[in-house]
């Protein structure tokens, strides 16, 4: 009998690390997706060696949003397009709207493609996963600043980065 | 619909059905009395009566049944209506059942043997079994810990998999086919060990290539937990990702192959009767192979592009499931029927079933794949005018597939009521310890355990 408690304590003990070995997926995902840069997260490091004589090389910088689950909001960018020259800092804006008559909360996503190209896309100011209070039929002004980093690969051309904003205003209720 | 049939073909038809089995075979095929551990084992049985009325009542509740689909993904399965926390609960206890009968098969296989009997000495069906079990307890936990993943996203404000937090549903798609692509080898492995019992029995021929047998089980088991990403080549995967997938899922068709080979060559210029689980035997590899090669169509990324998510897919799983491990199932009953029962079934009514069945289960599946090709989507209640005759060949199929198995069961009745006991080694080409006892064998086999050389 003393084998069978040996080895149904190992066996269960193997299951119990199946169990949080999916919940060490999590972590693992995003630093193979943070090492391989795959998955179109964009950088967020605030750190930067701005260059001070940057190239003369120009990329188009495309910004386009949506809006998740038919939330009551207009949600758009100010300029659709802009081109930018590569290494130097440029400031742009997303508006947001609330439809509604009461107060509510939304969160931005953002991803950028070519999702290769993601890491070299660095946003110094975003309004990104930072909750969003907005009053009624209030509109407000979200800003960005981003640079595009020296080490752009020569054949990307076109940059996109889109925004899907999210009424969270239940999920705070919540908490 | 979809999600539950399922969910339900899955977790409370074709794995109950393979435990059983070896809860019925595993202690008479390697001379032990009993199972090791009958509490753990009788846990394991009665959660599921309690687990599927679960599942089952929210059928009835107002938002209806489960509509995720049988993967759950997010975010459409943290939208739905109150059915899915129910799910989620049952199908964490479905897994613990399944997780406990797979210790208690473990347990017995390693500590319970006839002295003598090596591992490589084992009957084929008990190393299948050993291999799947070990598969069970790697993979159950892991959609464990999806699945509630997905109840604190919804219910307790975590994030994972919810966009707005910074979480991502693709995320869930990795997890949920880590666990995945074993689960679809726990379903066919326990098949490969029956017919690889049944096929030598009535060829009168030891079975061909025994280690290289157990060897492809085993690396067949190993590859299925680094192919997982095959199911999911759409989400926007690099390159050298899905070369990786397309890679390693083509290589699992190596010992696979190895088997078919294995299983021809033991019927080669061997005697050969062709009795009812011999049939069913002989159409599972035929069958299996047709869905094996489907599988290595989906397996080529590009194509994969083009088949993704259409009735192709729906044909190719459904003939892996069910003229594999569905067939492999009624085999093995009809295999070991006379041993259970000390009866004899009819013959006859056997060969019957087994052509209706077969008859209707291509007819069900097959059109699938023509109206995949063209295109027909799963996961649709509705599908295109031009689809319509297939479909209703396959509904023809479908109902005759369905009525057919009334039969079975009308056989099984009648096989209690046969006059005549059956002999306790009632095939002649029979190998193993389980045609050395009576039919039917007693409630504790093997009180001496048996010497094997």
């Amino acid at each position: 009998m003393k084998n069978f408690k040996k080895t149904y304590l190992s066996l269960t003990l193997f299951a119990v690390f199946m169990f949080s070995f999916s919940y060490m997926l999590v972590p693992l995902y995003d630093i193979f997706c943070e090492i391989t840069g795959l998955n179109g997260k964009t950088n967020q490091t605030k750190v930067l060696n701005i260059d001070e004589n940057p190239a003369e090389r120009y990329v188009k910088v495309k910004f386009t949003s949506t809006i998740a689950n038919s939330a009551p909001f207009i949600f758009e960018p100010v300029d659709r397009e802009m081109t930018v020259q590569i290494g130097k800092i440029y400031n742009t804006l997303y508006t947001l709207t609330n439809n509604s008559n009461s107060i509510k909360h939304a969160t931005a996503s953002p991803s950028v493609v070519p999702s290769e190209d993601a890491e070299y896309f660095k946003k110094i100011e975003c309004f990104c996963f930072s909750q969003q209070e907005i009053n009624g039929l209030e509109t407000k002004e979200l800003p960005l600043q981003f640079i595009i980093d020296d080490d752009l690969p020569l054949d990307t051309k076109t940059l996109i980065l889109s925004y899907t904003m999210f009424n969270t205003t239940d999920q705070i209720g919540s908490n | 619909m979809t999600t539950m049939h399922a969910l339900v073909m899955i977790f409370g038809a074709v794995m109950p059905a393979f435990v059983g089995l070896a809860n019925w075979q595993l202690p008479i095929m390697i001379g032990a009395p009993d199972m090791a551990l009958p509490r753990l084992n009788n846990w394991s049985f009665w959660i599921l009566p309690f687990a599927f009325t679960m599942m089952l009542s929210t059928l009835f509740m107002e938002s209806g049944g489960p509509a995720a689909g049988w993967t759950l993904y997010p975010p459409l399965s943290l939208q739905g209506g109150d059915s899915m926390p129910f799910v989620i609960l049952s199908i964490h206890l479905l897994g613990l059942s399944s997780i406990l009968g797979a210790i208690n098969v473990i347990a017995t296989i390693l500590n319970m043997r006839a002295p003598g009997m090596t591992l490589m000495k084992m009957p084929i069906f008990v190393w299948t079994w050993l291999i799947t079990a070990f598969l069970l307890i790697a993979s159950m936990p892991v959609l464990a810990g999806a699945i509630t993943m997905l109840l604190t996203d919804r219910f307790f404000g975590t994030t994972f998999f919810t966009a707005s937090g910074g979480g991502d549903p693709v995320l869930f798609q990795h997890i949920f086919w880590f666990f995945g692509h074993p689960e679809v080898y726990i379903l066919i492995l326990p098949a490969f060990g029956i017919v690889s019992t049944i096929i030598p029995a009535f060829s009168r021929k030891k079975l061909f290539g025994y280690d290289s047998m157990v060897y492809a089980t085993a690396s067949i088991a190993l590859l299925s937990f680094i192919v997982w990403a095959h199911h999911m080549f759409t989400v926007g995967m690099p390159l050298a990702g899905e070369l990786f997938f397309m890679f390693t899922t083509m290589l699992i068709a190596v010992p696979t192959g190895v088997k078919v080979f294995n299983w021809v060559a033991t019927m080669w210029k061997g005697s050969m009767t062709f009795e009812t689980p011999m049939l069913f035997a002989l159409a599972f590899i035929v069958l299996f192979t047709v869905g094996g090669f489907s599988g290595l169509m989906l397996a080529m990324v590009p194509a994969d592009f083009q088949y993704h998510d259409t009735y192709f897919v729906v044909a190719h799983f459904h003939y892996v499931l069910v003229p594999g491990a569905v067939f492999a199932i009624i085999a093995a009953v009809y295999y070991w029927l006379p041993k259970w029962t000390g009866k004899m079934y009819n013959e006859g009514l056997g060969k019957l079933h087994f052509w209706l069945t077969t008859i209707f289960v291509n007819l069900t599946f097959f059109p699938m794949h023509f109206v995949g090709l063209a295109g027909m989507p799963r996961r649709i209640p509705d599908y295109a005018v031009q689809f319509a005759d297939f479909n209703a060949i396959a509904s023809v199929g479908a109902f005759g597939f369905g009525l057919s198995q009334l039969l079975f069961v009308y056989i099984l009745f009648n096989t209690l009521k046969q006059k005549v006991t059956a002999e306790d080694k009632c095939w002649d080409g029979a190998e193993g310890l389980e045609w050395t006892l009576s039919s039917p064998p007693p409630y504790h086999s093997f009180d001496k355990a048996p010497k094997i050389d």
